[in-house]
């Protein structure tokens, strides 16, 4: 049922993004919580790394590099000890727990932008502008979408200029953005973003109101933050093909979850939640 | 005459509990209905199955032609809904509010503006329209959604208890407005209310609800005709009727019914033409006789009369 894209069904698609999207921006409960993690992530931890690398003798990880499981401890080991520290974390430790950006945004801005609907009873004067279910579905998607993907990017941006400034005395060339980075950036956090949003539409259906739905969003969403935490430890997302590999696994479950959510999303249902 | 809107056995159920059953009515264009009945009547569950936000379980709709369980789309285009919660985004300004709604109906971003402009002014609310509405009263609120649901200047026009929650100064703010908006040439409301005082002022017939199923419908005249038969007069006699007046008024002729009242007595007659007797052969035993007045029933009176019915 995919009827041809009007200007005017653009026009509302992004009426109702944009609109998101300022709201949002005025609602300091949303933003503030929803900016300090990537600002802890990807400004604070790459600072305290890169100024203790810039220490007479930064700490000595090739004991602990050399009980990892995997290929990497090699390249590592390969390094002169003071470039080890600041090329372990903020060249791979860093690349699954920047994932728990993407993920946390997209997770609560797709709350504010479907349980919050209910939680603010906006959904029934909405449901009554001529919008087709499919149009208001796709508008609410983007705007959580855009801007946590967006907002990653900025962080990661930021994050790349607090490495490499701050590694450059050591390393003496860029660690970011390297190969594996730009796959976790372009590839792999948009899908989690999509991948958050999935969870989202499916528990905001229930959902009466964004805590809830952050409640039950969070009950599925924080095991995969343990997981991306446990993996970064465990390095398992060191490998290119392997960065690439989870990214299409990742894409293929948010998409099917996403289709499913656009399937059940019509105003008779949605009438019959508020 | 076109209708409007027609219905014929529209039913809709929540589970098993049955929120419309077998609702039949129409509004002609131009016309205004009042859709009466206490909380869980089934009002907004009409609202929104005209609208096509539901499905019917049973029956079918038509709204301007079309049939909004297929069409939705087409209807919502052409109406304009003022919610029972005003709906609007606390965190935008007024005027962002109604630009939002226009920019979601096709309008272009300078359209919108500026018909936003003109109905937050003609609402008096011109003022307070980059403010956000956060701060703003339920009668702000009110102005500001009726504002929004005019903006396409729609066919139809459905209010949804457009003055619960406000005090009495800003309910006859409201009404005033509503009441304008009624006169306009040829458009459509549908007010869906359970102030009977609302109702009779606006309507020019009522449909009256009752846990789904529609009790009565039609002019509030013909309906008080079915109720009661004859033309009720208010005697003011300065205090409460004796008895030898109220033996004497119940043996007149054309009288049908006498009731004692504060004032004096309420008569019901056969016709207006039995009152100027009635009142000589009370001046006559030297009754003191303030005023009478043939007094129809009121919409309360009504619609009272028809919810016991009911029950
Ligand atoms: N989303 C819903 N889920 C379950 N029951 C509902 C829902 N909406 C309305 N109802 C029920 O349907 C009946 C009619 O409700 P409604 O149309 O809102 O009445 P009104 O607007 O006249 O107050 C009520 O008994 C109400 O409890
Ligand atoms: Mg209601």
């Amino acid at each position: 049922m995919t009827a041809p894209t009007t200007p005017g069904r653009t026009d509302a698609i992004r009426a109702i993004a944009a609109k998101d999207f300022t709201a949002v921006r005025r609602s300091k409960g949303v933003i503030i919580p929803m900016l300090i993690v990537p600002f802890l992530l990807l400004v604070v931890l790459p600072l305290g790394v890169g100024l203790a690398a810039r220490n007479a003798h930064p700490p000595d990880v090739s004991n602990m590099v050399r009980s990892l499981p995997g290929g990497l401890a090699t390249p590592i080991l390969h390094l002169p000890p003071r470039e080890r520290l600041v090329t372990l974390v903020d060249g791979y430790l860093l690349a699954p727990l920047f994932l728990i950006v993407p993920l946390m945004l997209a997770a609560v801005l797709a709350a504010d932008a479907f349980a919050g609907e209910k939680e603010r009873k906006t959904l029934e004067i909405l449901l009554h502008q001529p919008v087709p279910d499919r149009d208001l579905f796709f508008a609410k998607l983007l705007s959580a979408f855009i801007p946590a993907v967006a907002i990653s990017w900025i962080g990661f941006a930021c994050f790349a200029v607090v490495v490499d400034v701050t590694a450059w005395p050591v390393t003496h060339h860029l660690l970011v953005p390297s190969k594996l980075w730009l796959v976790v950036i372009f590839w792999v956090a948009p899908a989690v973003a999509t991948l958050g949003l999935g969870v989202m539409v499916r528990v905001s259906a229930r959902a009466t109101s964004t805590q809830e739905a952050n409640q039950l969003g969070g009950a599925v969403i924080l095991p995969l933050i343990f997981l991306a935490v446990g993996q970064s430890t465990g390095l398992l997302l060191v490998t290119l093909p392997v960065a690439v590999g989870i990214g299409a696994g990742v894409w293929l479950i948010a998409l099917w979850l996403v289709a499913r959510g656009a399937r059940r999303f019509t105003r008779d249902r949605m009438s019959r939640t508020i | 005459m076109d209708a409007a809107i027609h219905t014929e056995d529209l039913t809709l159920s929540f589970g098993a509990e049955k929120a419309l059953d077998g609702l039949t009515f129409d509004v002609n264009a131009g016309e205004v209905v009042a859709l009466l009945g206490p909380n869980g009547a089934g009002k907004t569950t009409t609202v929104r199955l005209l609208n096509g936000l539901l499905d019917p379980d049973g029956g079918s709709s038509r709204v301007l032609g079309l049939d909004p369980a297929t069409e939705g789309h087409k209807v919502r285009g052409r109406t304009g809904v003022m919610t029972e919660q005003s709906g609007l985004d606390e965190r935008l300004t007024a005027r962002e509010n109604v630009v939002f709604t226009a920019r979601m109906r096709g309008l272009s971003a300078t359209a919108a503006g500026k018909h936003a402009d003109e109905l937050l002014e003609r609402f008096g609310i011109a003022d307070r329209a980059n403010h956000r509405v956060q701060g703003f009263s339920t009668g702000q609120r009110k102005r500001v959604a009726l504002a929004r649901a005019l903006l396409h200047d729609p066919e139809i026009l459905f209010l949804d208890e457009p003055t619960a929650g406000l005090d009495p100064e800003a309910t006859r703010d409201v009404l005033d407005l509503l009441a304008n908006l009624a006169a306009e040439h040829g458009r459509t409301v549908l007010l869906c209310t359970h102030f009977l005082g609302e109702a009779g002022r606006l309507c020019q017939r009522m449909a009256v609800l009752h846990r789904g199923r529609l009790r009565a419908f039609g002019r509030p005249d013909d309906l008080a005709a079915n109720i009661w038969r004859g033309v009720p007069v208010e005697l003011d006699l300065g205090a409460p009727a004796d008895e030898r007046t109220l033996q004497a008024l119940r043996a007149a002729r054309g009288v049908i019914k006498v009731e004692s009242t504060p004032t004096g007595a309420r008569v019901d007659v056969e016709e207006r033409a039995a009152l100027p007797p009635l009142v000589a052969s009370l001046v006559q035993m030297e009754v003191p006789v303030f005023g009478a007045v043939p007094r129809p029933p009121t919409v309360e009176e009504i619609y009272f009369a028809i919810q016991e019915g009911a029950e």
